[in-house]
Formats: C-alpha cells, structure tokens, sequence
C-alpha cells in the first residue's frame, strides 16, 4: 500500500515537472515567418574565432551585409539569432578597420546591450566612421543568465 | 572540537572573501559597468553618442553643407530626466570624433554667448585694426540642439525607466531641420546592479 501511494506520488511529480518545462520553454518564445530563401545580396562571408561554446550554439550570426550609405560610410547588418530555450543577453561591439586593416578609433566603438527572446532573432548594426573604413570586426558576450 | 571550530573559521573566511568585491578598473562603458535602474549611466551616454554619430554618418548631412568641413555651433542640449549628468558627456564625445576626422568644424566665437569668448575678441579686434566694421565672425552651417527626457513606470517592486536622447541639425541658412535622431534606453529592475 505504501509502495503504490510513493510510485502515484512520483508520476504526479513527473507531470507536474514536464507541464512546467513546457509552459517555462513556451513562455516569450517567438515563432519567426520570412519570405526570404536565399542570402540577400550585399551578404558576405564571415568567420569566427569561437571561445565561448555555448554563446556558439544558442546564439548565432546568420548572416553578415555590408552595404554602402546613403551618406558615404559602409554599414554592416547581422542577423543574430536565439537558438536557446531562454531570453538572452548579450553585449556587442563593432570595431572598424582601413584597408590596411589598421583599427579606426572611434567613438561609434562602444559596446551595447541588447537580448532575444527564445527561437527570435535580432539585427545588430554599425556604421563605419569614416569613408576610409574597409571592413569590420565584431566582438559578441554573453550574460550569464 | 578545535578541528570543527578552524573548519568554520575557515569557510567564515572564505565566504567574506567571496561577498566583497575588490575595486578594480573596467573598461569605460564595459558591459560590466554597474547598471542604475533609475539614473542615466556612462555606457548610456557612450551608446547614444555612438547611435548619433552612426546616424549623421549614414545620411551625409554635414557633407550637404556650404563649407568643407561644415561649420557646427553647438546649442542647448536639455536635461529633462531626474539624473544629473553633464550634457557635455555626450556632445564632446560627437564633437570630438566629427572635428578630428574632418567631417565638422565647431563654431566655438559664434553669438552673444559663444563657447570661446577670448577668441571671439580676439577676432574682433583684427577686424578692427584692418579697418572692417563688418561683424568678421565665422558663418556657421548647421546648429545642434537637443533633449534628454524621461518616462518612469513601477509595477510592484519592479521600476522601469526609458531614456530618450533626442538631437536636431538645424540648416542655418533655411532655417530648417535638416537631421533629427533619437535614440532610446530602457532599464528594468528593482535595484541597480553590476552588469556581466
């Protein structure tokens, strides 16, 4: 009799456990729908140096645009995307460089904040400072949560 | 008996070590920057400049302008917010980024009140030994003015503020505006924190 009323006490703890995962990893996660198949055009190809593991599996830079303003500067567009079951933060910073590949010093340098919700995705974006900048480097970290 | 108490001494120890933080230097608008739920913080000021100056960059305004570099009379930037920063902060830091790369001059002995008050005299006083009576003063092309301001809202114990840092281009030849860009920051929370 003690035995069945332990093992009816275990299945409802199990049940109890898995409805709250699934209403925890359901809760503020998006659902994306686009149009686009294929890489748009000004995409290019990037690598990165990964040190941080799991910052490589949930989140991820899907694809790098670089693309000349209006004004003159070069603007570079990634999509980054929250592959995860949480919401996450993250701080970036866009470095830009000549073609030399010398670091421009600048006060567009800095690093912001921003987060996204589960299975959402976000564009980060830099323009360069000055018409003299050829390409970029872009540092990405994690908050802990 | 003796065994146990060093034991606890010992994790008292430990656990203190732990709880205080040294202080120790960061990175000037690091992430890890303490974060104030309900005041404007460094990295704010530094993140709106960049957004401001990423912002006159992509629209080329200031290359529109008579002279090359455009000449820039900074305004009034008002502080609307309960938070007390010097202004300064953020306009500086665009100043000095569009004069050095030679995107902008700064008017500095412009009007009744300018920057540079020696330097506008000085500037006088060559016109009159040369005989002009016409004011010599720099023709500036553009004016920036702007606005910090602020909505607060509380649920319970949790506070959440949005900073808007607003700033306007005005042609001074039209009298128009010619850029305008705001940049928002919202902070959510029920104490300030160290950030990550």
């Amino acid at each position: 009799m003690k035995h069945a009323r332990t093992a009816s006490l275990f299945v409802l703890s199990a049940i109890v456990a898995s409805a709250s995962l699934l209403a925890a990893s359901g809760c503020g996660t998006v659902n994306t729908t686009s149009t686009r198949t294929a890489p748009a055009d000004s995409a290019i190809d990037a690598k990165t140096r990964v040190n941080d593991l799991f910052q490589e599996i949930f989140l991820s830079a899907k694809e790098v645009r670089m693309n000349r303003t209006k004004g003159g500067p070069m603007e570079v567009q990634v999509d980054v995307e929250n592959n995860g079951f949480s919401y996450r933060t993250f701080a970036y910073r866009f470095d830009w460089v000549d073609a030399s590949g010398n670091v421009l010093q600048s006060q567009t340098s800095v690093w912001k904040s921003t987060n996204v919700p589960s299975g959402g995705s976000t564009v980060i974006r830099s323009v360069a400072p000055t018409d003299a900048a050829a390409d970029f480097r872009l540092q990405i970290r994690r908050a802990d949560t | 008996m003796r065994t146990t108490t060093i034991a606890a001494s010992l994790s008292l120890a430990v656990l203190a070590l732990a709880a205080c933080e040294r202080a120790r230097y960061v990175e000037t608008g690091s992430p890890e920057g303490i974060i104030s739920v309900n005041d404007v913080d460094f990295q704010d000021i530094l993140k709106a400049s960049s957004g401001m100056l990423e912002s006159l960059g992509e629209t080329g305004v200031l290359k529109t302008a008579k002279h090359k570099p455009a000449q820039l009379i900074i305004g009034d930037v008002v502080n609307d917010t309960s938070s007390r920063f010097d202004v300064g902060e953020l306009t500086y830091r665009m100043r000095e980024q569009l004069v050095n790369s030679g995107q902008a001059a700064v008017v500095t002995t412009f009007g009744n009140t300018p920057e540079d008050k020696q330097a506008q005299e000085v500037l006088r006083r060559e016109k009159f030994l040369k005989g002009e009576t016409a004011e010599p003063l720099p023709d500036p092309d553009f004016s920036l003015t702007g606005k910090i301001t602020q909505v607060k809202r509380t649920a319970g114990d949790t506070k959440q503020a949005t900073y808007t840092f607003r700033l306007t281009l005005t042609n001074l030849r039209t009298g128009m505006e010619a850029w305008t860009k705001t940049v928002d920051m919202t902070k959510l929370g029920n104490r300030n924190a160290v950030g990550f």
